[in-house]
């Protein structure tokens, strides 16, 4: 485990690694900070960015992002009661009432410091166990790999938020426009309708930037408020942060553990982990914390847990290749983008991109505990620029960021096209992610269903007969009965 | 009447729906013109894109059995709010950039874009302008001067930090 770090830090400790860890926390502070964007907006914006960079350097900036911005989003969850992102929508039950206690700073001081903390008990679980679960991983063959990327796809799609069977078809939409371009055993151009653009398929950062950037600015201007600015209390910076998680320090390891292990189930997430955290902290609690009235356990209960995810969720991202949330299969798409493949190759031949991975994660934690309670009188200030500012900048990037990935106006086409998709199924209430996930892993699926298929002669029972990939496939079955069952069961009974 | 209260329902059931419809008639077409769609594992690049076609015409047609039945508890009708309106136009806006860009160039197509965004979000015409104008800039500097990018120059063959 810590031969790894060590074969990574040489990649990591450069000056530009460590200047685009602070510039990621920045970003992702920021972009976390104001309603309605989040981390995955961050990386997505800053994925164009990152393909002009060294690999760890790259790496270390988006991870940081996703750190930040996983962070961020409790601060107006405190100041505004609107949460940033998803992942704080648990920190305004106690955020907010503390906050309208007097004690604004206290609270964004406890949830910065706790998400940091939480990220790094994550962080030290990522090291302890990804290189495990990697070594486990080199058993496997090409019958596996299809079925763990089954497994995985099927994971997100059914646990995502939204229905089963809305997932499953977004999965599946993101499995069919994965084999768009050339197929990779025949040379043969499939789905590309003659158009010379498409021979490599469409591009994964368009098609993210469009799913997710664009379709929310559509929602952001019919949600209308442009001229906005919000009234917030004056802050200050404050260190007392420090002194009033050491007696919440339990509630921190314990919420970071439940939120690093909900986020290795693909598809779990940060705001399902905080609230169980967050239940589990209530019922722990003693009676004097009045949780929901502004319980200081409350807001480092949520906040451990959803940091804490992000390192849960890298865990079967790097180690097998199937990402854990929507954020960390950009973050996949990016590694790949970047020349490397998750999984047990990357433990196996790059060792030191894997180390500098870890330590970059490290790094973003440590950074955001300082930069987090320096920057809180910044936060204030962000959080009062209006929409009218905000969108059309973010539409700017959006562009060119994709732009700049192959100098190519298609590809902008591509980024429109998938943002009015993405509006369409925000708007019928279809989950996103399973589509990226989708995209990410088909042609994993594809390459090693048909190089299976290959090995049996064509006869699919190898994929019952060797017992890896037989008790992947039986778990896929008996996830596929339970969400079938739970399914139909409510209707029966309303 | 579940057409109007599933409206973006059904958009979506459509959109999905007509992706197994466009890999049947590829594979029937394009892919046997190119002997890919019949075969081994190795040679039969059809195959693979057939599964997910019919699983995903499998879904769409309980899709489509919910909603008919009322299984979808979240309605998704076509309600404008007073800014989708804004939201078109901005989308029209954004089309007619795309069209102009490789004409005309990222220093003159973006100004004007931002310019219009910024007033109509509701800003006076300086600030719309002055924002404009400087977003376009920075981020010119970091894509051209900083990561090498070319922008689209156009036909007055114009850049800044190129």
């Amino acid at each position: 485990m810590f031969d790894l770090l060590l074969e990574g830090a040489p990649l990591y400790f450069s000056p530009a690694s460590v200047l685009l860890t602070v510039l990621g926390i920045i970003g992702g502070l920021v972009i976390g900070v104001l309603p309605g964007l989040g981390p995955l907006m961050g990386i997505v914006l800053l994925l164009p960015v990152a393909f002009h960079l060294e690999p760890i350097p790259a790496m270390a900036m988006l991870i940081a992002v996703y750190v930040g911005g996983s962070a961020g989003g409790s601060i107006s969850a405190i100041l505004l009661r609107i949460p940033g992102t998803p992942l704080a929508a648990a920190t305004l039950f106690d955020g907010y009432p503390l906050a309208q206690k007097g004690r604004s700073q206290d609270a964004i001081g406890l949830s910065i410091t706790a998400s940091s903390l939480g990220g790094l008990v994550a962080g030290i679980v990522l090291i302890f166990f990804s290189p495990v679960l990697a070594d486990f991983a080199l058993n496997f063959a090409p019958p596996e790999y299809a079925a763990m990327a089954l497994l995985g796809l099927l994971t997100i799609a059914v646990v995502s938020e939204g229905s089963a069977i809305k997932g499953m078809l977004a999965g599946g939409l993101g499995l069919a426009v994965a084999t768009v371009g050339t197929d990779e055993f025949t040379q043969a151009y499939r789905y590309t309708f003659g158009t010379i653009n498409l021979t490599s398929g469409p591009n994964l950062v368009a098609v993210v930037v469009g799913l997710f950037a664009l379709s929310e600015l559509f929602v952001q201007i019919e949600g209308g408020n442009f001229r906005d600015r919000p009234q917030i209390q004056k802050l200050r910076i404050s260190f007392r942060a420090f002194r009033l998680i050491v007696n919440h320090r339990w509630n921190v390891v314990r919420s970071a553990l439940l939120g690093t292990g909900l986020g290795a189930i693909p598809g779990a997430g940060g705001d399902v982990s905080a609230f169980v955290s967050y239940a589990v902290a209530r019922r722990l609690a003693s009676e004097e914390e009045a949780y929901g009235e502004g319980a200081e356990g409350g807001v480092v209960a949520t906040e451990a847990a959803n940091n804490g995810t992000c390192g849960g969720a890298l865990i079967p991202t790097l180690s097998l290749g199937i990402p854990g949330d929507a954020s960390t299969a950009v973050l996949l798409g990016a590694l790949f983008l970047l020349g490397f493949f998750p999984g047990p190759e990357l433990f196996q031949y790059h060792a030191d991109v894997a180390g500098g991975i870890f330590l970059a994660y490290l790094a973003s934690n440590v950074v955001l505990i300082v930069l987090g309670i320096v920057l809180v009188p910044f936060f204030g200030t962000v959080l009062k620029v209006p929409k009218a500012w905000l969108l059309p900048l973010v539409l700017l990037l959006s562009t060119m960021g994709t732009y700049a990935l192959q100098n190519s106006v298609f590809d902008l086409w591509v980024m429109l096209a998938f943002g009015g998709i993405g509006y369409v199924l925000r708007k019928a209430h279809y989950p996103l992610a399973p589509i990226i996930i989708g995209m990410i892993l088909g042609p994993v699926l594809e390459n090693n269903f048909r190089r299976a298929l290959l090995l049996s002669r064509d006869g699919p029972m190898i994929f019952l007969e060797r017992p890896i990939s037989a008790t992947i496939l039986a778990i896929a079955a008996v996830m596929l009965v339970y969400v079938t069952i739970t399914t139909v069961r409510p209707r029966k009974r309303s | 009447m579940k057409l109007r209260e599933h409206a973006y329902d059904w958009l979506a059931w459509l959109l999905i729906g007509a992706v197994p419809l466009l890999i049947f008639w590829q594979n029937a077409t394009s892919l046997t013109e190119q002997s890919v769609a019949s075969g081994g594992p190795m040679s039969n690049a059809a195959a693979y894109p057939a599964i997910i076609a019919w699983i995903l015409l499998g879904l769409t047609a309980i899709n489509a059995l919910r909603i008919l039945a009322g299984r979808i508890s979240q309605h998704s009708p076509l309600d404008p709010t007073p800014t989708t309106r804004l939201a078109l136009i901005a989308t029209v806006l954004f089309v007619a950039y795309l069209l102009c860009l490789g004409w005309l160039g990222y220093y003159i197509a973006t100004p004007v874009l931002l310019t219009l965004l910024f007033a109509m979000l509701g800003l006076g015409p300086i600030a719309s302008l002055a924002g404009a104008v400087a977003a376009t800039l920075i981020v010119a500097a970091v894509f051209e001067g900083l990561l090498n990018v070319v922008l689209p120059l156009g036909i007055f063959n114009f850049t800044l930090f190129g």
